[in-house]
């Protein structure tokens, strides 16, 4: 029995989504950091999960929120693939591509994670300093949520919120990971 | 309401068995046959109203493709060259298929429906756009003439 190829795969992909009919796109990638999947919507990144978390839930979100018809291709997503290999291997120092943050339900870790985007790379933020961005100083603790939840880590830089304690702090993806994200962009991590 | 899972989950669980399926059905061309059935199963997708029995589902689809597939086939061959020779033969139905050849091509398909895809008397009148009473009276027709064949 001849399994089904990645060819015919990427030829029903590609005519879905010349016909309109793709309500996400989906890749797996890996990476320095582990394989990540990454999901596309209409409007951008919605979602990059770590392999800690199981695939089938992180698409059945997809699915819930975007529609069921997630559609697995690497061809169509190759910009995205290359654009985050590229930051994670150190060849780029850039690292902008649209993100859709319909995932992040509540409005105030909406707004956490948009301020979030414009911490610059190399830079860090304390979780008092964000919430006080995002409008809210007293909500640091929402923000370390906001942060924990954030459905597209790497793109949303959730890696550059740092304790005021000057100490490494917690990341949805490990803290190992949160370090070489850190030592990726030259900032000295304790 | 149970939620439609997302439709890849579909594709990489039954994908290898769709395409032996699109195989029986279609010979070579079952590639073309599943990736026409793929993309008009993501076009009713997202309008199906409950989540259940999808594998079956996927296979009536693949079905209908493979059988648009033959129609569309014999329209072309109605030309200078010879009908193309049936490809089963190289699958491990290949048996069922040359006992079935000096069929028409509608009693073949009556019988692939009910004794390949196993589908039952209603299953076999959706796939044919018949009724039931009709698809049993296309599958007995087809198993007497074969009778008589052999006999």
């Amino acid at each position: 029995m001849t399994p089904l190829s990645e060819s015919l795969l990427e030829s029903v992909a590609a005519a879905a989504v010349r016909e309109g009919l793709a309500d996400a796109i989906f890749t797996r990638l890996s990476s320095p950091i582990g394989r990540l999947l990454v999901v596309q919507g209409p409007e951008g990144l919605v979602r990059i999960a770590f392999p800690e978390e199981a695939e089938d839930h992180v698409l059945a979100e997809v699915a819930g929120a975007l529609g069921p018809n997630v559609i697995g291709s690497d061809r169509e997503l190759a910009g995205e693939r290359d654009a985050l290999s590229e930051y994670l291997e150190g060849d780029a120092t850039v690292l902008d591509l649209p993100v859709d943050l319909r995932l992040a339900h509540a409005p105030f870790r909406r707004a956490v994670l948009e301020q979030l985007r414009e911490v610059p790379r190399g830079e860090t933020v304390s979780y008092g300093q964000l919430a006080a961005r995002a409008g809210n100083p007293k909500a640091s603790r929402a923000v370390g949520t906001a942060c924990a939840r954030n459905p597209v880590p790497i793109v949303v830089p959730c890696h550059r919120v740092l304790p005021s304690t000057g100490k490494l702090g917690n990341y949805a993806g490990g803290p190992e990971r949160k370090q070489t994200l850190l030592t990726l962009e030259g900032v000295r991590t304790p | 309401m149970n939620v439609l899972p997302p439709f890849w989950t579909l594709v990489e669980t039954h994908g290898d068995e769709l395409l032996v399926h699109a195989r029986r059905l279609a010979g070579d061309d079952a590639e073309d046959v599943l990736q026409d059935a793929l993309l008009r199963a993501l076009r009713a997708y997202p309008k199906l109203r409950h989540a259940d029995h999808l594998r079956a589902w996927l296979y009536r689809v693949t079905t209908s493709a493979a059988m648009d597939h033959h129609r569309s086939r014999k329209r072309e061959v109605v030309t200078d060259d010879p009908p193309a020779p049936a490809t089963f033969d190289a699958y491990d139905d290949g048996a069922f298929e040359s006992l079935i050849e000096p069929l028409n091509e509608t009693a073949r398909t009556a019988l692939r429906l009910r004794f390949v895809d196993d589908l039952d008397y209603e299953g076999i009148a959706t796939e044919l756009g018949c009724s039931t009473v009709a698809a049993r009276q296309r599958v007995s027709t087809a198993v007497r003439t074969l009778r008589e064949t052999f006999a």
